[in-house]
């Protein structure tokens, strides 16, 4: 094997990796420090993407969409929480089923506005040579992308405020509020940043994927998979969770199919947990 | 546990039983064939056609009722069996038909396929013991990859046989039902036909499965759902259980899917899409979780509207689904069905169910001894020990070496101050935890890598610290439930627990919901639950914790007549209650033995004192 094709393999080996990392870091968030699984995380995902299409069709630049796009959907995070979740919290299923229905609501609201057709953004960047293969750059930004977003992650929780206080109250809720940490408010606040995180996920998957309607379908199985195999670790689970199902995923689908890449993944999933059912961060305390 | 000629008149008891009920389960099944029979006389061809989708998507939501609201499993992806059961009624149809003639080896198939299906998937669920989020997420995630998965098979690469699996645009030219036999020719079923077939078979599975839920499997499937715990501590294999029930819901909703499948002569991926898997859950949520009618009450309500609305490609049908479900959970938790009938019973006391009549014994048995089963084989028991048992916790050690032995016979109490690792401990003889090193021995045999299902079986009674009853049930169904896992036949289950509830002076509460009672009276519930299968091993974590100072004597009482049936290991905060009670102490401390005699000898020991009793020993025993 030469030197390029080894290049190329590990590129898209982690490339593959970081794009578990970018759709499913913000339900890791919510996940990890609430407890909740939002079945509306495709959705919101879908709201990045047509976010930053909306802002590009509007004349801004890509990345400056991209950020806009994720603080908007924050903002529409913020609003759900406020409405939905606060009213379901101690009842998971429930509040399951509700982010369900939103996701139902949503995909149809967003066929209303832009119609059901996929529409598409000219990938940013150009392609780079490595030996006889040409990789596009933008495929490289995803990696970079990725590892910003779990820095934002590591310096929210651990720098912030907020992050400490969120922290706590995951640890141990009836003392959190017994010192004067508001956990409605920590609560609000987690919502909205998965949701903007999310929505960053989506911005980032836009260029690269048709932007439609019911593009969470696609994507949210891989991120439901990468989060339970990445169990409660916010950063060291998907990090992992991301590496581990990343690589089979890879590897299958360059094997056989994309769509054999995807069931192996879930499969390799599904026999994880059966040995592990807490994930693989289950086991190392509560870390981030 | 019985011996081999107890069995057989158990089971020509609980024959008898079913055999006095079957009449009237004949006569139901015989009014659903009936019924469907004469439809085809009475319902349009083009009511029919309708109809029959209906019910078969009642028929998936029931399957969802089952898996859901009677055995508490999550599952989002039943639409994956009714896909699985669709697509393999049209692979096996399609490469059948025109060799066989009919379609029943099809929709077997479409069974089989589905079940098989559910048991892997069950499988790996439940054994590997995931939590319900988890078991929500992997069945739905389940289900949208097969979205995926049968999205990307289009073109002639992908048949199987003569059968094209299509990609997108779905398999088409499915046969529809047609049932024949030798000599006489199969035709395919009129749409009239097809709608009697399919509400027979729908009426014949509901039925059925109301009167398994009337069953002892239904009365354990409860328990269940209600405290999984508390069923694993009876002695019942819930792994097993669970995947039971999957299997069957995963059978029945592969049946509806086959159904479909014929009906519409066409499936396609959309079966495994979110707004499929939604609208079952919907339909569920709408007629109640638990009815079994409920489930097609909800499909037939939101498919009429559905099609009043102009179908479901009409573009305001995901916005109600989303609308309607968002609303049932906020507003209607309970469902439909069951707040309509629960507002009905409020206004006409008559619908009120009524409980059902124990017989209750004439003159109630003496207070003291215990209870004891005359008939019981004597099961093994020697000595329990922990062999250098050891508990980590990532970087925490919470139990360190600590080897102990218990008599067969006499109590012994386990005290150390908060952090002791006295429950880790206790949750390593029970099987909770799995020691990270160490054994546990009983009777010489290595139990330390069995489950606690099987260690009560073996004679172990267990009561954790937590209260852990069924709240929902009534106190008679929580006794019978700890009965009949070791005893196994219904009548039986039934006298022992009356016999039990009599002697702990509960039966004017028998028929309470077991959440409703007092804390005493719940607290001696479940010691009589523990003691219900006559344990040889009493396992008792902080059985005194909230209770008053007499109902502490009593059970100061209550303790030391079991030490002298049978081991009995007590771990407690309560130093009045252990001083009480006068036998053998050990004293935990940071995971290790720290020290061991009689309460008054620990009582003198400066080093105890200081690291439990506090400083100056005396002023802090209360």
């Amino acid at each position: 094997m030469q030197a390029d094709d080894l290049i190329n393999l590990a590129l898209s080996l982690l490339t593959n990796i970081s794009v578990l990392v970018i759709i499913s870091i913000g339900l890791a968030v919510i996940f990890g420090m609430m407890g909740i699984i939002n079945l509306a995380h495709g959705e919101f995902l879908m709201l990045g993407a047509f976010a930053t299409l909306t802002a590009v069709r509007a004349g801004l630049n890509i990345w400056i969409a991209m950020i806009l796009a994720a603080l908007a959907v924050g903002v529409f995070g913020l609003i759900v929480e406020r409405l939905l979740i606060r009213h379901l919290y101690g009842r998971l299923i429930d509040s399951m089923l509700a982010t369900w229905g939103l996701s139902l609501i949503l995909i149809q609201g967003v066929v209303l506005i832009f119609g059901p057709s996929t529409q598409g953004i000219r990938t940013p960047l150009g392609d780079v040579r490595i030996g006889d293969y040409s990789i596009s750059q933008y495929s490289l930004a995803l990696i970079v992308a990725a590892l910003v977003l779990l820095a934002i992650v590591f310096w929210v929780f651990t720098r912030t405020p907020y992050g400490i206080m969120a922290r706590a109250s995951t640890q141990l809720p009836s003392m959190a509020s017994a010192v004067g940490i508001n956990t409605s408010r920590t609560n609000m606040i987690t919502f909205a940043f998965g949701s903007a995180l999310a929505g960053a996920g989506g911005a980032l998957l836009a260029p690269m994927a048709g932007v439609v309607p019911n593009m969470g379908q696609a994507y949210v199985a891989r991120a439901f998979m990468t989060v339970v195999v990445g169990g409660p670790g916010v950063l060291t689970g998907t990090s992992a969770a991301s590496a581990f199902l990343g690589s089979i995923e890879r590897v299958v689908s360059s094997l056989w199919a994309p769509f054999f890449g995807q069931a192996a993944l879930l499969l390799a999933a599904i026999v994880l947990l059966r040995f592990m059912p807490t994930g693989l961060s289950g086991r190392w305390g509560r870390q981030l | 546990m019985s011996s081999g000629t107890e069995a057989t008149t158990a089971d020509r008891k609980s024959l008898a039983g079913i055999v006095r009920r079957l009449p009237l389960e004949v006569a139901g099944m015989v009014v659903i064939v009936v019924v469907a029979a004469l439809l085809p006389a009475v319902v349009p061809e083009y009511q029919a056609l309708q109809w029959t989708q209906w019910i078969l998507y009642g028929l998936l939501a029931l399957s969802l009722t089952f898996v859901w609201g009677h055995a508490g499993i999550f599952s989002f992806g039943q639409v994956a069996f009714f896909g699985i059961g669709g697509y393999t009624y049209g692979i096996t149809a399609i490469n059948l038909i025109n060799r066989t003639g009919e379609t029943f080896s099809a929709e077997l198939a479409a069974v089989v396929v589905a079940a098989l299906a559910a048991a892997i998937l069950g499988y790996f669920m439940f054994y590997g013991k995931v939590g319900d989020v988890y078991v929500a997420i992997i069945t739905l995630a389940t289900t949208l990859v097969l979205f995926t998965f049968m999205e990307s098979t289009a073109g002639p690469k992908y048949a199987i046989g003569q059968a094209l699996l299509g990609g997108y645009n779905g398999m088409t030219g499915i046969p529809t039902l047609s049932y024949g036999w030798p000599g006489s020719p199969a035709t395919p079923l009129s749409v009239t036909q097809t709608l009697a077939i399919v509400v027979g078979v729908a009426g014949i599975i509901a039925f059925g499965l109301h009167i398994l839920l009337r069953r002892p499997f239904g009365r354990i499937v409860a328990g269940l759902r209600e405290n999984e715990d508390r069923t694993q501590l009876l002695g019942y294999d819930i792994r097993r259980y669970r995947l039971i029930v999957f299997i069957i819901g995963g059978s029945i909703a592969g049946l509806a899917g086959a159904g479909y499948a014929a009906w519409g002569m066409f499936i396609n991926p959309a079966v495994f899409g979110l707004q499929q898997a939604a609208l079952v859950v919907i339909f569920v949520l709408v007629g109640g979780r638990t009815s079994l009618l409920g489930a097609f009450v909800g499909a037939i309500l939101l498919q009429s509207l559905s099609t009043s609305l102009g179908g479901s490609d009409s573009v305001l049908t995901p916005i109600i689904l989303g609308g309607v479900l968002i609303a049932v959970v906020m507003l209607l938790p309970q469902g439909i069905v069951p707040t309509v009938s629960a507002i009905a019973q409020r206004l006409v006391p008559q619908l009120r169910p009524r409980p059902p009549q124990l017989p209750v014994p004439t003159s109630p048995p003496e207070q003291l001894p215990l209870p004891t089963k005359s008939d019981r084989a004597s099961p093994q028991s020697g000595p329990l020990e922990a062999i250098d048992l050891r508990k980590s916790f990532g970087g925490l050690t919470a139990v360190d070496g600590v080897s102990l032995t218990f008599a067969p016979k006499g109590v012994h109490c386990l005290i150390g101050p908060n952090g002791a690792g006295k429950s880790t401990f206790f949750n390593l003889l029970v099987g909770r935890y799995r020691p990270t090193s160490g054994q546990v021995i009983f009777s010489g045999e290595d139990i330390t890598g069995r489950e606690p299902y099987q260690r009560v079986r073996q004679g172990f009674g267990i009561k954790l610290q937590v209260a852990s009853l069924y709240t929902n049930l009534t106190a008679f169904e929580n006794m019978w439930l700890a009965s009949y896992a070791n005893i196994g036949n219904t009548k039986a289950a039934t006298q022992r627990a009356i016999e039990i509830l009599s002697w702990l002076d509960l039966i004017p509460q028998a028929n309470h919901l077991a959440g409703t009672l007092a804390h005493g009276q719940r607290q001696w519930l479940e010691i009589g639950m523990v003691l219900a299968p006559e344990p040889v091993i009493i396992l008792l974590d902080e059985p005194t914790a909230g209770m008053t100072r007499e109902e502490t004597l009593r059970t100061v009482d209550l303790v030391t007549l079991l030490g002298k049936h049978a081991s009995v290991v007590v771990v407690e905060h309560d130093i009045e209650f252990v001083r009480q009670l006068n036998v053998p102490v050990t004293v935990l401390h940071q995971g290790r033995i720290f020290a061991q005699g009689g309460i008054d000898e620990l009582r003198r020991d400066e080093q105890v004192l200081e690291i439990y009793l506090g400083r100056g020993g005396d002023n802090v025993e209360a």
